[in-house]
């Protein structure tokens, strides 16, 4: 990093820590430091919500993944507009006529206290456990770029995340991400210009795409099915639209959002402008993915991306005649690439992928995976300065976004389900806000704490996106019981949630059926034994809405 | 809790169900393009 980096990244820094900081100042009760006093305009819900989805792992991991296996990782989100549509349709308006603090408090109300505190507890578990993770994850990445120490990584993130989320609540919050978005957006829009400006002069824009279709970067679309294969389109449509659903319409740090709006409309557009852009936003980010292979194809790599584990290759005896045998699979691959070029055959086509493939071989050899550690690599070797900066400023304000908004849910869970429930009822207002800001300073504190027990986890977006569907599958369920079976009863609904996760946790300890699928398997479970359980007892009359 | 806006129509297509229907044709396209597109480029 360049002083002109660290300029443009701690300018950036600063301003939404202080933006954050002005637009909190008036959270001085509950509901205006949880929901924002029901304020918040359609457009700062709907960056906030793409910026706390959109995570730096979103930036650091998917990139790479595209370089490694194609653009196939769109169809994750075919399910996502389905999703958005349909809680649209019903959730946002039950949540908004119950005035509930939590997704978590309307389970009481249709069902009863334990129904509503299991799942309120499977929420803190399992978003507990993501926290660490999204702060580990671009602190772990930024170490072997630069070799910064992961612990004042995440510490600097953590601390500034405190800073304005303790203070403002969730104004702060939203505001924030509404900045960070536009942060990412500009440092996305400038990374994917530069990977096609970086090309050599006589590879023209087309042959860039030519290069990485001949690849098989440009798989957008799988249509083969397969219970095995994470990504296809019927994954991504059907399975997709069940994490989704999960996702936006039970996990409080996505229902948090869309409860701070000025009215059922304002909550609605936030979450339809999500169903919209999502897509075209994964589109760029893996397209960019796809150009960066590209600019490798011509700019020698690495033997890997990972610089921890260059040098300890560079340690042992034989590096040398490894990195002699990869410099000749690669040439290999550039000379092909050349022919293709030149005369865009299948032949061609097929001897540029079997070089290709050459050189993946060889670089199979001796590395693991290091997908998490291309676009870095390409960012700081290749961008001019300035340019560096505003991407690791990108990095860090959806690092930042995220966080922020999972430590604000946390302790919004803690207080109004847990604290204000079991420990402290009938205080007052203020009593109940100081409470709040203790949980959020708690909830920053365990994420700085347990960020470092992230480490091993593989493809950092994969173990996320795995650890979240562990548990989503069953808080959709329940929710799904209360929206739509008025016979299901209160101990229905809290078996149905524990088979349900049973059932989950067996199928990812005996089977490889794909995570993506353990949504579906979950939702199906807890509402089928639900429906069993309620048929031998009397429903509970349903008060009037 | 501060009361909450009754529920209003959407600033554009005059209903709910006219806006949740083009988003659902929009994903209709945007796959369809992506499918071209992986035609067209991925070999």
């Amino acid at each position: 990093m360049r002083t002109l980096d660290w300029i443009v990244l701690i300018a950036s820094l600063v301003f939404v820590v202080a933006y954050g900081m002005y637009r909190g100042r008036n959270s001085d009760t509950t509901e205006k430091y949880l929901l924002a006093g029901k304020s918040m305009p359609w457009y700062a819900m709907a960056l906030s919500i793409m910026a706390t989805q959109a995570s730096a792992i979103t930036f650091i991991s998917t990139t790479g993944q595209a370089y490694v296996d194609g653009m196939r990782f769109i169809q994750f989100y075919f399910g996502l507009p389905i999703a958005m549509v349909l809680i649209s349709m019903t959730a946002v308006p039950i949540f908004h006529r119950a005035g509930v603090y939590t997704a978590y408090e309307y389970l009481e109300k249709r069902f009863d206290a334990k129904t509503r505190t299991l799942v309120s507890i499977v929420f803190l578990i399992s978003r507990g456990l993501a926290v660490g993770v999204a702060l580990y994850a671009p602190a772990i990445v930024l170490t072997v770029i630069f070799g910064w120490p992961d612990q004042w990584t995440t510490l600097i993130m953590g601390v500034m995340v405190l800073i304005y989320t303790v203070q403002g609540g969730i104004a702060a919050v939203t505001w924030t991400d509404f900045q960070q978005m536009l942060i990412m957006m500009v440092g996305l829009v400038v990374a994917l210009f530069m990977a096609v400006w970086l090309l050599p002069a006589d590879v023209s824009f087309l042959d860039a795409v030519s290069l990485a279709g001949a690849a098989g970067r440009l798989n957008a679309v799988v249509t083969t099915f397969d219970w095995n294969d994470r990504y296809n389109i019927w994954s991504g449509l059907l399975a997709g639209t069940f994490l989704y659903l999960a996702y936006f319409g039970t996990d409080q740090s996505q229902v948090q959002r869309f409860l701070t709006g000025k009215s059922i409309a304002q909550s609605r557009l936030s979450l339809l402008f999500n169903a919209v852009a999502k897509l075209p936003m994964q589109f760029v980010i893996l397209f960019t993915g796809a150009m960066v292979f590209v600019f490798y194809t011509f700019t020698p790599p690495p033997v890997t991306f990972n610089a921890k584990e260059r040098q300890e290759m560079q340690r042992e005896g034989d590096f040398a005649a490894f990195s002699g045998q990869h410099s000749a699979a690669w040439e290999q691959r550039r000379q092909a690439a050349r022919s293709y070029m030149a005369n865009p055959t299948e032949e061609a086509a097929t001897a540029f992928r079997d070089a290709n493939n050459n050189l993946q071989a060889t670089r199979r050899k001796t590395q693991s995976n290091d997908a998490n550690y291309v676009f870095l690599t390409f960012v700081t070797q290749h961008l001019p300065a300035g340019f560096v900066g505003l991407v690791m400023a990108a990095i860090f304000a959806a690092a930042m976004s995220t966080i922020s908004a999972e430590v604000n849910s946390l302790a919004t869970v803690s207080v109004i389900d847990v604290y204000k429930r079991y420990v402290r009822r009938g205080a007052d207002d203020k009593h109940y806000l100081r409470a709040s800001q203790a949980f959020t300073a708690f909830w920053c504190g365990y994420a700085i704490l347990t960020a470092r027990y992230g480490a091993g986890l593989g493809s950092l977006i994969e173990a996320v996106n795995q650890l979240g569907s562990l548990f989503y599958s069953c808080m959709l369920g329940v929710f799904v019981l209360a929206f739509y079976f008025p016979r299901v009863t209160a101990n229905g609904a809290f078996v149905g949630v524990l088979v349900g996760e049973a059932a989950i946790f067996a199928t990812n300890w005996f089977t490889d059926v794909a995570y993506l699928w353990y949504n579906v398997i979950g939702g199906v479970v807890v509402i089928a034994v639900a429906l069993i359980v309620s048929a031998f007892e009397k429903p509970k009359m349903l008060p009037a809405d | 809790m501060s009361d909450i806006a009754p529920d209003e129509p959407p600033p554009f297509l005059r209903t709910w169900a006219r806006v949740y229907t083009a988003v659902l044709l929009y994903l209709v396209v945007v796959i369809a393009l992506l499918y071209a597109f992986t035609t067209v480029f991925n070999r």
